[in-house]
């Protein structure tokens, strides 16, 4: 059997308390929210901190509030209430989608939003969708708040802007523009326990239910240290009347714009090929979403 | 440092002192006797060692006890009322569901929880409710089948 090594484990009752340990124990220190890959990477030897810091007793940091027709999350909560919340589903379905597909329905059931982000790994489910919808993450310290995008928050396989002493407290999305649509997909081997071979968000805004494209954003995920925008996709989408023959072309330039690499679940060669077929797909289907709006 | 923690285990209060390195699978199985909860890989992945924790199902074995502290765990043993199987281990009885045993607790809690929620599941709904449970005698097929008769035994 797996045990754990031996730490001490505190439970602070607010964010300045849990900022106040981890700014007095610093590196010898880790958050745990969830634990289903924290106390996995402890069993298995990787990590060994002297001190957990639990904030799952914290107020106000598992919650989904609307927030000026947008939605402000708590890095707290569970994933599964991502794909249960109605709000989600309706108005950010691709993040309620890549919700439904992380882990198993056990791991959902503890694993946080918040943990999802700040491990960082490459094939994570949520920050693709997370950065096509331009998500910001509220990082809270001793002394200061501060808001990031999404976008600039990553900086490689388990690598982010935080620093010794903050916490991830809030995930916070706008609501979308009239005429925005998005879509999610991961391709894996099975259906379920399983890390990406490749997954791509997509989201598209039009000028009208019949319009052009006035903005899109094309994210690779599992191809790249980190969830990458395929750049000269998504400017190439902009402007333009979308159509089947516009997707494929932007499917293609996305596919030229990834660096994966030969692993067990997949070839560098095979996950190029997958990111065209799946940035189409994801592309029609933030299509339809976005006339329906 | 051993921590008190008091929680309610199949409808009773406890009070146990942890190490906060202990999982809710061995405090459950070690101090509480309860050896329902199985452990088998230990990492999350196999779905044995699941109870359910306020209701929701989960892997003991990725849950440390000073977590919990406060909060209602159901494990196998309070599945049944004492006296009668409840319909989903009824049902897998009858059907062969059940081959060397060890994920049945498992199966079971997360069966009964998808049939709380949602009384008439289809085929992939049963399927994606047990994805995080892993059998590897029965091939999936009678406990699927299992679970669409508990389904039918609950409605009645």
């Amino acid at each position: 059997m797996h045990l754990l090594p031996r730490f001490d484990y505190y439970e602070p009752r607010d964010v300045a308390e849990a900022c106040k340990l981890l700014s007095q124990f610093k590196a010898s220190a880790k958050v745990i929210a969830g634990g289903t890959d924290i106390l996995v990477n402890m069993k298995k030897g990787l990590i060994a901190p002297e001190y957990l810091v639990g904030i799952g007793k914290i107020p106000g940091i598992s919650e989904i509030e609307p927030v000026d027709g947008g939605v402000s999350i708590g890095s707290n909560l569970i994933i599964e209430k991502l794909v249960e919340f109605d709000l989600i589903k309706k108005k950010f379905a691709m993040l309620s989608k890549a919700a439904s597909v992380l882990g198993s329905p056990l791991v959902r059931n503890r694993a946080t939003i918040g943990g999802n982000i700040v491990n960082a790994r490459p094939a994570a489910d949520l920050p693709p969708a997370l950065i096509a919808m331009g998500a910001r993450v509220k990082l809270k310290s001793r002394r200061q708040e501060r808001e990031i995008s999404l976008d600039r928050f990553f900086k490689g396989p388990g690598v982010t802007v935080i620093r010794p002493g903050e916490v991830l407290t809030q995930i916070v999305i706008d609501g979308p523009p009239p005429f925005t649509g998005g879509d999610y997909i991961k391709l894996m081997h099975r259906r379920s326990l399983e890390i990406a071979i490749v997954a791509v968000a997509s989201r598209i805004t039009l000028d009208g239910p019949d319009g052009i494209v006035t903005d899109a954003k094309i994210i690779l995920s599992s191809v790249a240290p980190r969830a990458v925008h395929a750049v000269r996709a998504e400017k190439a989408l902009i402007g333009e009347k979308p159509t089947e023959k516009l997707f494929e072309h932007a499917a293609k330039i996305a596919s030229n714009e990834c660096r994966p690499i030969d692993d067990i679940r997949g070839s560098a060669r095979y996950r190029c090929d997958m990111v065209e077929v799946l940035a189409k797909r994801t592309l029609r289907g933030a299509f339809v979403e976005a006339r329906e709006q | 440092m051993k921590r008190l923690i008091t929680l309610v285990v199949n409808k009773k209060a406890c009070e146990i002192a942890v190490e906060p390195n202990r999982t809710v699978a061995q405090v459950l199985r070690e101090d509480l006797g309860l050896l329902g909860t199985k452990i088998g890989c230990g990492m999350g992945d196999c779905g044995a060692c699941t109870v359910l924790l306020d209701g929701r199902p989960v892997n003991s074995c990725l849950v440390l006890a000073v977590q919990v502290n406060g909060r209602e765990i159901e494990t196998i043993e309070g599945v049944s009322n004492g006296k009668d199987l409840h319909p989903v281990q009824k049902a897998f009885v009858e059907h062969g569901a059940i081959q060397c045993g060890f994920c049945t607790p498992g199966m079971v809690l997360s069966a009964k929880t998808l049939l709380e929620k949602n009384s008439s599941p289809s085929e992939p709904e049963i399927r994606k409710a047990l994805s995080g449970n892993l059998c590897r005698c029965t091939g999936y097929q009678k406990i699927v089948e299992a679970v669409r008769q508990a389904a039918e035994m609950m409605k009645k």
